[in-house]
């Protein structure tokens, strides 16, 4: 019971420090939208293109994307967090009380949960307000929401293990980058049957590719764009797998201290 | 402060070793017994191994060989007890600085697991106590180093620690701000709490130390009460300054029976330096002699032997805020 408040205070303060840093806060909540925009006043004549699946609103189909961008960054700017937590000292703060050394990790991927959820919440208002039809519903939107937030807790779990491996806030600031190539190697913004056949093979591997083929579905409500349980599974899948990483890369850590 | 016999010592070293890459040894078998109830100093220069010991004290860093013991518990063995047991401000206060303090000590609460309403009033009665209380909902980054030293403690004393270790608590303070946070200290002792305190301020150690270990090289070259340490040295000594030189004979005669009196010095012939074991308490008995023997006084100072003494005497080199000489009349 004490471990489950531990996390609770861990992740509200993960939460009220993200948005107290206002470089924490640009990226995980105005960047995707810009790139919204830009797709959207951009390149919305791809969905004139033969193979394009006929939905209800252009936006409504890339609005997806942006809310897995959020998801990346989200788990992202977590981890930076983290390593300027063990850079300046405040973990060992964390590290002296008599907590689980599991929920240290566990309460800072709560805080991204919580990220995620606001967050994609918020581009699906954003969208909505600017003219995005989610046909599948409410319900579909939750769904949506919930995958978005299993998905940053997913990402999260790396950065943390990356954070906790290394302790460099510097090195997580650098691999910034590479949301976008994990971004752009899933059929984010396009289908993945207008991709070409190179970029077709490296989807099939990022889990990424089956959850925002998995939250299109669920928006448009067009089951055939992407399987929900799919996607599920690849956002629960990454999520162990990266939150059981950052947990033996803290046990690497006070092994090694 | 009584201690009782059969409580375990609060801090119990032995033989402790800490070996980092490339085989330097910031701590090198360090043997120490703190009792309940002390404020124990320990004394060194930057890089000594005073922050690597009080990491593996407080279970942040594991010993390569020895052990130690912690209010009883061993801190590799039992470091879930030891952290229930004790309290850690760490150097350089590692604070959030987008947190507000409140938000701190309620959070630390938790981490001690106290419940939603008793970490709310703890945190309240410790703002109160650190003298926080109005900047409580202001974020930490607008503090000054004092008020951030003082909300470090109040986070270290949350959940009433048996121990608490203060890793250089003051550095980088006012005057104004250290003597404000050594009656807090002091007043914690009072109260019970073991002090386990880090310093390289000579000051600090001999103002608030019942005990003083000085380390060097990652070992402990000396230990004793500051008073006992500086007898190891050498006696205080009182240098009177004599307003005409012709009556140094005469000072010389009425302070003979107060002390050893140092042979005079041509150099300074209105001068009489006299070592006594009383120190200060000499200053009144010296004066008083001084004037039935018609002798007429400039000045009297007091220069005892500092722990930066003691340190030089062990170690060959000296410390922060050395050679301090106490004045008087």
């Amino acid at each position: 019971m004490n471990e489950a408040r531990v996390v609770l205070a861990l992740g509200r303060r993960a939460l009220s420090v993200q948005f107290r840093r206002a470089q924490l806060l640009m990226p995980t909540f105005v960047l995707p939208l810009m790139l919204l925009a830009v797709i959207a006043s951009g390149t919305s004549a791809a969905q004139d293109l033969r193979g394009f699946p006929d939905v209800a609103s252009y936006l409504g189909f890339i609005v997806p994307g942006t809310i897995i961008q959020g998801a990346l960054l989200a788990g992202l700017t977590s981890g930076t967090a983290l390593a300027g937590d063990i850079e300046f000292g405040f973990f060992d703060r964390l590290l002296a009380a008599p907590v689980h050394r599991t929920s240290l990790v566990i309460g800072r991927q709560a805080g991204t949960l919580g990220l995620s959820v606001l967050q994609t919440t918020f581009f699906l208002c954003v969208g909505l307000a600017f003219g995005a039809h989610y046909p599948g519903g409410f319900g579909a939107a939750l769904a949506a929401i919930v995958l978005a937030a299993i998905t940053a807790v997913g990402i999260g779990g790396i950065a943390a293990a990356l954070a906790l491996r290394t302790g460099s806030l510097s090195l997580l600031q650098s691999i910034f980058p590479f949301v976008f190539v994990l971004l752009f190697t899933a059929p984010a913004f396009f289908p993945r049957e207008l991709l070409t056949p190179v970029l077709r093979d490296v989807a099939a591997y990022n889990p990424l590719t089956y959850v925002v083929e998995a939250v299109r579905g669920l928006l448009t409500g067009e089951h055939g764009l992407g399987d929900p349980w799919l996607g599920l599974a690849a956002a629960v899948g990454l999520a162990l797998a990266t939150t059981m990483l950052a947990t033996l890369a803290l046990a690497q850590r006070l092994r090694a201290t | 402060m009584s201690v009782s016999e059969s409580n375990p010592p609060a801090v119990e070293v032995r033989g402790l070793v800490r070996e980092f890459k490339g085989g330097i040894r910031a701590v090198d078998g360090l043997d120490l017994e703190v009792e309940p109830g002390e404020i124990y100093g320990f004394l060194g220069p930057n890089g000594a191994g005073k922050t690597t010991s009080v990491r593996i004290l407080t279970t942040l860093l594991r010993p390569t060989a020895g052990s130690a013991r912690v209010a009883g518990h061993d801190v590799v063995a039992d470091a879930d007890a030891v952290r229930r047991s004790i309290g850690v401000a760490l150097q350089e206060a590692a604070i959030d600085p987008l947190m507000t303090g409140r938000e701190l000590l309620r959070m630390q609460g938790a981490l001690h697991g106290l419940r939603g309403p008793a970490a709310r009033e703890r945190a309240g009665q410790l703002l109160e106590r650190v003298g926080l209380t109005q900047a409580a909902d202001r974020r930490v980054g607008g503090y000054s180093g004092g008020m951030r030293r003082r909300l470090d403690l109040a986070l270290a004393l949350v959940h009433r620690p048996i121990v608490l270790f203060l890793d250089e608590p003051t550095t980088g303070l006012d005057p104004t701000s250290r003597g404000a946070l050594w009656r807090e200290v002091r007043s914690l002792n009072d109260e019970g709490t073991t002090v386990f305190l880090t310093t390289q301020y000579l000051e600090e150690a001999e103002q608030l130390a019942d005990r003083v270990g000085i380390i060097a090289a990652g070992r402990l070259v000396a230990e004793g009460t500051p008073d006992a340490l500086k007898a190891r040295v050498g006696q205080p000594m009182l240098h009177v300054e004599l307003a005409e030189a012709e009556s140094a004979g005469r000072a010389r005669d009425a302070l003979g029976g107060l002390g050893r009196l140092e042979p005079p010095d041509p150099a300074a012939p209105t001068r009489v330096v006299l070592r006594t074991p009383n120190g200060k308490a000499a200053i009144a008995p010296a004066i008083r002699a001084l004037d039935e023997h018609g002798v007429v006084v400039e000045s009297v100072e007091v220069e005892t032997p500092t722990l930066d003494d003691v340190f030089a005497a062990v170690t060959g080199s000296q410390l922060e805020g050395a050679g301090a000489v106490e004045a008087a009349a």
